[in-house]
């Protein structure tokens, strides 16, 4: 059982400093260079001065320096807030915003000036010999990570996740899965995206390896299969949508990857489709499927889908709970029989959002008798055996790509639109429950549709949204009608909406 | 049904929009298809086809409007 994160990290570094700890396609970092360059940043940011505790926004991709710089923060007691460099700047601004963060470690080049906010780059931070005081590391409830979210209206949510937090999650990761000594991972999503800390953490206490595959790689096919036949890991973790664009290559398989063991799917639902495929492809891997929203530490069931529950279920479940959790369902919140909301309760549920206490009372509770806090999951479940069955969302949140996104967050750049009446976003489902694309359904102002082109018009309410919302949160389709359904307080009928988008 | 017609069905069934009569439109830069789209795009001519899409190889820009797609597929079924 790991009890301090940072340590364990740091003394691999010092037993074993040769041994690689980072494969950025072929360029390796080893634990020694890890503990140099993270005692570096250590060195740099206490010589900030900063307030105690005060979170540090870092904005880079997926490279080595950034964890590096991830590990410097909580070296000297302030959690990081990764933001991925793929983000645009209002989304940045914002975060900057909502955290108070007066500090950014930028290992990519910030793409706008943030008034009153230090900017440190690499290039600022020579490497000298520094040992930081264990004194200062995070622990305990201290925060450890910030992660943000969308929020409606535009404003993101900081999940706070402190070093507690942190231990219980990665010390169920390394207990319950089986995994293999010094695992290697596969790195793949955004360190924004808390999926990146279901390879990062539990690779680095153990010894293990990060093999990462980044963006830009997979953002264009031919470059994704031309390195992913080359990678060897043994502990694959992605979105099911990730692994199923992985399917077009036909070296995807065990004979070409045999030291792939474990495949570990989060973030959105699994199909049984997918699950079906991927055993064809891997017989003798271990395919595991969790679930656990970003508030209470990247996930808190797991289950292995072997074929005896391939055949038993058609919806495949999202497993058991972690030992330390307890997991119940509000049966008040659901309308068939024994669904209801899927509440959490347990050490690795997140103190609440940053600087945001209306929000935070909304979802995160603790009645007198408990000792740790609950969670409010927003997801519709329910439990047979010991096993958790997930259903959709109680709210009109969605995972598209595995991204979190909240419709009303588009839905309310969408209607402030001059051209638009009432805009709402649905979500197109696939027959497997998936989101298949953002229909955008648009009744017009008066007089719109005689002065422009329809393909005029929705170029312009895609440049506007662009402004404001992040890429993955477009819709990809504009639908527009002379009327929309409204409900009984005058507003859109949203259900109705979703209804209407599915049957069409 | 003709090739022509069957590509455009799966393009119609994945971007939710009729392009018979915008064989030219880029469909990335105009938003109708992402990335995941994309996969959906290929595995389903791959399997309606029987065809082998060389996915190493694979260049957006020679995929990314209506007429390049149906003209890929013609070729591929060619060889």
């Amino acid at each position: 059982m790991i009890k301090d994160i940072i340590k364990t990290i740091d003394e691999i570094a010092k037993t074993d400093p040769t041994r690689d700890a980072y494969d950025y396609l072929g360029k390796t970092n080893t634990y020694g260079d890890l503990k140099q360059r993270s005692d570096a940043y250590a060195a740099k940011i206490v010589a900030l001065h900063l307030p105690a505790k005060e979170p540090i926004m870092i904005w880079g991709g997926q490279t080595f320096e950034m964890i590096a710089s991830f590990l410097g923060a909580v070296k000297t007691g302030h959690a990081y807030i990764p933001i991925d460099s793929g983000s645009n700047n209002e989304r940045l601004l914002m975060i900057q915003e909502v955290s108070r963060s007066k500090t950014v470690i930028a290992i990519d080049p910030l793409p706008v000036k943030i008034d009153g906010v230090k900017v440190i780059t690499p290039a600022d931070v020579p490497t000298v010999d520094f040992e930081p005081n264990p004194h200062y590391f995070v622990e305990g409830d201290d925060n450890y990570y910030i992660i943000f979210t969308s929020g409606t209206t535009g404003k993101p949510k900081g999940v706070q996740i402190s070093h507690r937090n942190l231990l219980s999650f990665v010390n169920w990761e390394l207990s319950d899965f089986n995994l293999p000594a010094q695992p290697s991972f596969l790195a793949q999503a955004p360190f924004s995206f808390d999926l990146s800390v279901m390879s990062l953490y539990p690779a680095l206490v153990s010894g293990g390896k990060l093999v990462v595959l980044p963006r830009e790689a997979t953002q264009n096919f031919g470059e994704l299969f031309q390195v992913l036949p080359k990678m060897q890991f043994n502990v694959w973790v992605s979105t099911p949508s990730f692994a199923e664009m992985c399917f077009l290559d036909s070296t995807f398989n065990g004979d070409h990857h045999p030291d792939l063991t474990h495949f570990l799917f989060c973030g959105e639902e699994l199909s049984h489709k997918t699950a079906v495929a991927l055993q064809k492809k891997f017989p003798q891997a271990h395919i595991f499927n969790t679930y656990g929203p970003t508030e209470t530490t990247v996930a808190v069931t797991q289950v292995e889908i072997t074929p005896e529950l391939l055949a038993k279920y058609d919806r495949l479940p999202i497993g058991y709970a972690k030992a330390d959790t307890k997991i119940t369902i509000d049966t008040s919140k659901g309308e068939v029989n024994d669904q209801g909301e899927i509440i959490i309760h347990g050490p690795s549920v997140s103190k609440g959002y940053l600087h945001n206490p209306d929000k935070t009372k909304a979802v995160f509770f603790k009645s007198q008798a408990d000792t740790e806090l609950s969670y409010r999951a927003g997801d519709l479940g329910f439990i047979k055996d010991k096993l958790l069955f997930y259903r959709g969302r109680i709210d009109f949140q969605i995972k598209f790509n595995g991204y979190r996104i909240e419709l009303e967050e588009i839905n309310f750049y969408l209607s402030k639109h001059p051209l638009v009446k009432y805009g709402v976003v649905a979500p197109k489902y696939t027959p497997d429950h998936k989101v298949r694309q953002l229909v955008a359904v648009v009744v017009l102002n008066d007089g719109v549709k005689e002065q422009y082109q329809q393909a005029e018009i929705v170029k312009q309410l895609r440049e506007s949204l662009e402004k404001n919302i992040m890429p993955y949160m477009i819709p990809q389709r504009f639908v527009f009608q002379d009327e929309m359904p409204i409900s009984q307080n005058g507003k859109v009928d949203l259900k109705a909406v979703i209804k209407e988008v599915n049957q069409a | 049904m003709d090739t022509q017609t069957e590509v455009l069905n799966i393009l119609s069934d994945l971007t939710g929009e009729d392009l018979s009569d915008q064989l030219d439109e880029n469909i990335f830069e105009t938003g109708l298809m992402d990335s995941m789209g994309t996969v959906q795009m290929l595995l389903e001519l791959q399997d309606k086809f029987g065809i082998a899409v060389p996915v190493s190889e694979f260049n957006r820009a020679e995929w990314d409007t209506p007429k390049k797609i149906i003209a890929k597929v013609e070729s591929l079924q060619n060889e």
